[in-house]
């Protein structure tokens, strides 16, 4: 039976990636939010003026603006369009999964404020290789998509000559990789603490063993530091300089922008505004529950409980309700990436973060969502491509069979 | 108050892929798997705050050549944390050359046990907080731990405990205790070994070899009383970083450096 | 411009790389002719006490260095074994002159407790004096790299600028108006030790 330390104020448990707790059991990422409150934002949004200032009108552009048509990207946009009359470029990275929906708030968005948008979606059979890599080795898919979406804006940056990116939220909010008060440049010493999982472009082509051309993943490596120091380039989050909101951002685009959520397999009801980009979010979600025995429902109500929109018993209700059920998304999952599902959980528990042992005999049926029809099922994996890399994880793990299963 | 370490390993071997140097982890010091390159790696690691580096060229010794020096000087550049060298180190000279070229200790093994002197006149030269005495071990069929050479190839018949006390005497500043047994095997740090050589020396000590779990590396501080822990296979398979082990670390009551 | 002292001791690569990367302009100098026109000095510094002082004699250092700091008033920064040069004498391996500036001795570290091992190496919480210009925007318990057997023993109290605890009191770092010394390494202490860089590199022409 897992029982798991958790945090005295929010509900999130021992296994979340940079926790610590304090003499009361308080955890680190609810002690952030005091700094947060402590911070004297309207020096921050002074130094934010200034730095647009320095970058306005000079290039073709006023800064790039990351985007992937969710709540925060939306927002970001939304406000430098509205409250500052920028001239973005928006720059996209479509990671081969954007909802239905997602992409009509998208277009919706572009053409309510007007900007130019920039789209790149990287070879699918190169995707499904890296999804399934780093899945593997590192219980987690979406590498493709983490050094994608940080590193392209960057080339994008050097291409048009653009010295500033603009971020939404800092990672403070969730983590402690960085602290609130502690300044977050979006640059290679982000991407290489957490967003690449411990892998670059490099790192991958050797671990792929010679499947792929090195030209294939140069949209997924962070470019030189030189050629980002030639333009002068800033990469900041806007987070850091005007404090951040979700709930109250999300209204503001939703009046003023029309801006829909959506459903989300299994995230309760009442946050239909986060993660609505991306079909596997589901599977995504999933697998965390499998190695670290929470996952979406614990960091969403852990969120309201800090903004004092949620009690804790309330949270823990939410958390019993709804963590610990399989997606249907991830039979699209395992198409793309011609896995059995026993395979896939075979992978997952490798990748447990103790205390936590994952019990698949606890876990329910989830309910699909309108639009699981429309994710499209075409492109699966080769069988023997599959193998190719599952036997050189195999072969490398044996010795971690035994420990997941028997310890 | 002086941290406990944790010292990400990076092995390194030429590729069977290519004509370059990769990164590899091996399990019981064999079962090459090609994982990375060394300087991409090594910025990963100064990312996520690790707190030193221990680089090793496997096939120096093997290959019986001179250390090479072009993955030091790279990472060097981009790199500001300690790093300590090793692989085929034999001659003062070699100890300069990775050095000058960026390393701030260079480590010792073979050339050690074949040729104590080299302890000595490198602690003369350059002091004895550069010379890292390395120690690979694993048990004999009476169940007793031997010192073995050439990447576990040669057996000395030396026994660790008594081995890192000679090397104290003649001059190293720290000693890198390695269980072959344990090696990528993930079941946890031989901490019996570690403690019998904590307790035999004044210097340092930095314990490897199986760390699988978090708590591994707590219990090489706590019960192995080592002074850092290095791990070669930990980071490279799991969603573990430097980061997120120094958090769990920390709440196991271990001073362990905690700045972003 | 920064002169950075090479007399064939010291990391003198990973300063250089440290000083360009935080965009200052640095130049390694193996003679004292090369140090002409420096705004700041660097004198890095790993190995032993007398081969360090027997090397900048050999290399003539000594003078030109005297008269840059004491002469001129050059901001210097010296680092572990540079600082420990910076004293009147050091007992490591004998007894050895150094270069007199501090009114101090190198000696060995006696932490009090056999759990204290010697060299202290590792990573170690450091206090330092409010109004240190070195340690100007830092956190109030910054975290630095520590490696040496002997530490800088200040016979006058106004010149230590920081101090560690490893079974006793170790020092950190010294000040004495132009003159700054480290026992810790700043460019191998991430981005605390960077900005003890930074914060040293602002000294150009300020004093």
């Amino acid at each position: 039976m897992n029982t798991l330390r958790r945090c005295t104020n929010c509900v999130i448990p021992e296994t979340h990636e940079t926790i610590t707790f304090d003499r009361k059991g308080v955890c680190n990422i609810c002690l952030q939010q005091e700094v947060k409150a402590s911070i004297d934002w309207s020096k921050k949004k002074e130094e934010f003026d200034a730095l647009i200032a320095s970058c306005r009108g000079r290039g073709d552009y006023d800064c790039i603006v990351p985007f992937s048509g969710g709540k925060d990207s939306t927002w970001t946009l939304y406000y430098l369009v509205r409250e500052y009359g920028l001239r973005p470029l928006v720059v996209r990275f479509d990671h081969g999964f954007l909802r239905p929906n997602l992409l009509e708030n998208s277009r919706r968005t572009l053409r309510l404020l007007g900007a130019d948008l920039h789209s790149f979606t990287p070879n699918w059979k190169i995707v499904q290789k890296l999804m399934l890599q780093s899945f593997l080795e590192k219980g987690d898919f979406c590498w493709h998509c983490h050094t994608g979406i940080f590193a392209y804006p960057m080339w994008a940056a050097i291409r048009f000559q653009i010295p500033l990116v603009i971020w939404g939220e800092p990672s403070a909010e969730y983590t402690a990789y960085y602290c609130y008060g502690q300044e977050e440049e979006v640059d290679e010493k982000r991407f290489n603490r957490y967003i690449n999982l411990g892998i670059t472009a490099e790192d991958m082509l050797v671990r792929l063993e010679g499947q792929v051309d090195p030209r294939d993943l140069q949209p997924f490596s962070y470019p030189p530091l030189k050629e980002l120091r030639k333009i002068n380039c800033r990469s900041v989050c806007m987070g850091s300089y005007i404090p951040w909101d979700v709930k109250r951002q999300s209204k503001i685009i939703e009046d003023d922008l029309g801006w829909t959520g959506d459903e989300v397999e299994n995230v309760p009801t009442g946050y239909s505004y986060e993660k609505i980009e991306c079909y596997l979010q589901g599977v995504r979600d999933y697998i965390k529950y499998i190695k670290r025995g929470y996952t979406r429902p614990a960091h969403l109500a852990s969120i309201d409980i800090r903004n004092g929109r949620l009690t804790r018993p309330e949270a823990m209700a939410l958390v019993e309700q709804y963590e610990g059920k399989r997606p249907p998304s991830l039979d699209l999952f395992l198409e793309h990436l011609g896995l059995t599902e026993e395979e896939f959980l075979e992978v997952s528990m490798s990748h447990g973060v103790s205390p936590y042992r994952h019990d698949p005999c606890t876990v329910k049926e989830g309910t699909k969502t309108h639009d699981f029809l429309q994710w499209p099922k075409y492109g699966k994996m080769p069988r023997n491509e599959t193998l190719q890399q599952l036997e050189r994880w195999r072969r490398r793990n044996r010795v971690d069979k035994k420990l997941a299963a028997g310890a | 108050m002086l941290k406990k370490r944790l010292i990400p390993k990076l092995q390194m071997k030429k590729s069977r892929f290519g004509n370059r140097m990769v990164l590899v982890t091996t399990v019981r010091f064999d079962e090459v798997m090609e994982i990375g390159d060394p300087v991409s790696q090594a910025k990963i690691y100064q990312a996520q705050a690790a707190d030193e580096l221990v680089f090793l060229d496997l096939d120096a010794s093997v290959e019986n050549r001179e250390p090479v020096t072009d993955y030091i000087r790279r990472a060097a550049e981009e790199l500001f944390m300690p790093l300590t060298a090793g692989g085929g180190v034999k001659t003062p000279d070699h100890f300069r050359m990775l050095l000058e070229n960026g390393a701030d200790k260079v480590s010792i093994n073979t050339a050690a046990v074949e040729n104590p002197e080299l302890i000595t006149r490198a602690y003369e030269a350059f002091g004895a907080q550069c010379v890292v005495v390395a120690i690979d071990y694993r048990q004999d069929a009476d169940g007793r731990e031997k010192v073995w050479i050439r990447g576990g190839r040669t057996g000395t018949g030396l026994d660790p405990a008594e081995w890192a006390e000679k090397a104290e005497r003649l001059g190293a500043g720290e000693i890198l205790l390695t269980s072959i047994d344990r090696d990528g095997t993930r079941e946890g740090l031989d901490l019996e070994t570690t403690r019998r050589v904590a307790d035999a020396v004044t210097i340092p000590v930095i314990t490897s070899g199986g760390c699988g779990l978090a708590c591994h590396f707590s219990e090489g501080f706590l019960t192995g009383k080592a002074d850092a822990v290095s791990a070669g296979t930990y980071f490279c398979f799991k969603d573990e970083n430097p980061m997120q082990t120094r958090s769990q670390i920390r709440n196991a009551g271990i001073p362990i450096r905690i700045q972003t | 411009m920064i002169g950075i002292v090479d007399y064939g001791m010291g990391n003198l690569m990973s300063v250089r790389n440290a000083l360009e990367y935080i965009g200052a302009e640095a130049k390694v100098c193996c003679e004292p002719g090369e140090l002409a026109g420096a705004d700041l000095l660097v004198l890095p510094g790993v190995g032993a006490f007398g081969d360090c002082m027997r090397n900048l004699r050999h290399r003539n250092f000594v003078a030109a260095l005297d008269e840059m700091v004491i002469g001129s008033g050059i901001p210097i920064l010296g680092i572990c074994l540079g600082m420990q040069a910076m004293a009147k004498r050091s007992f490591e391996g004998g007894e050895h002159e150094g270069l007199g500036w501090l009114d101090a001795d190198v000696v060995r570290i006696r932490p009090a407790g056999r759990e204290y091992r010697v060299p202290h190496i590792g990573w170690n919480d450091v206090t330092f004096e409010g109004n240190n210009p070195l340690f100007a925007d830092l956190p109030a318990d910054p975290v630095f790299y520590f490696v040496h057997s002997y530490h800088v023993q200040c016979r006058n109290s106004g010149d230590l600028a920081a101090t560690c605890d490893y079974g006793g009191t170790v020092t950190a770092a010294v000040r004495k108006g132009n003159i700054f010394g480290t026992q810790f390494h700043p460019e191998k202490s991430q981005d605390q030790g960077l900005r003890i860089l930074e914060n040293f590199v602002r000294q150009g022409g300020q004093c």
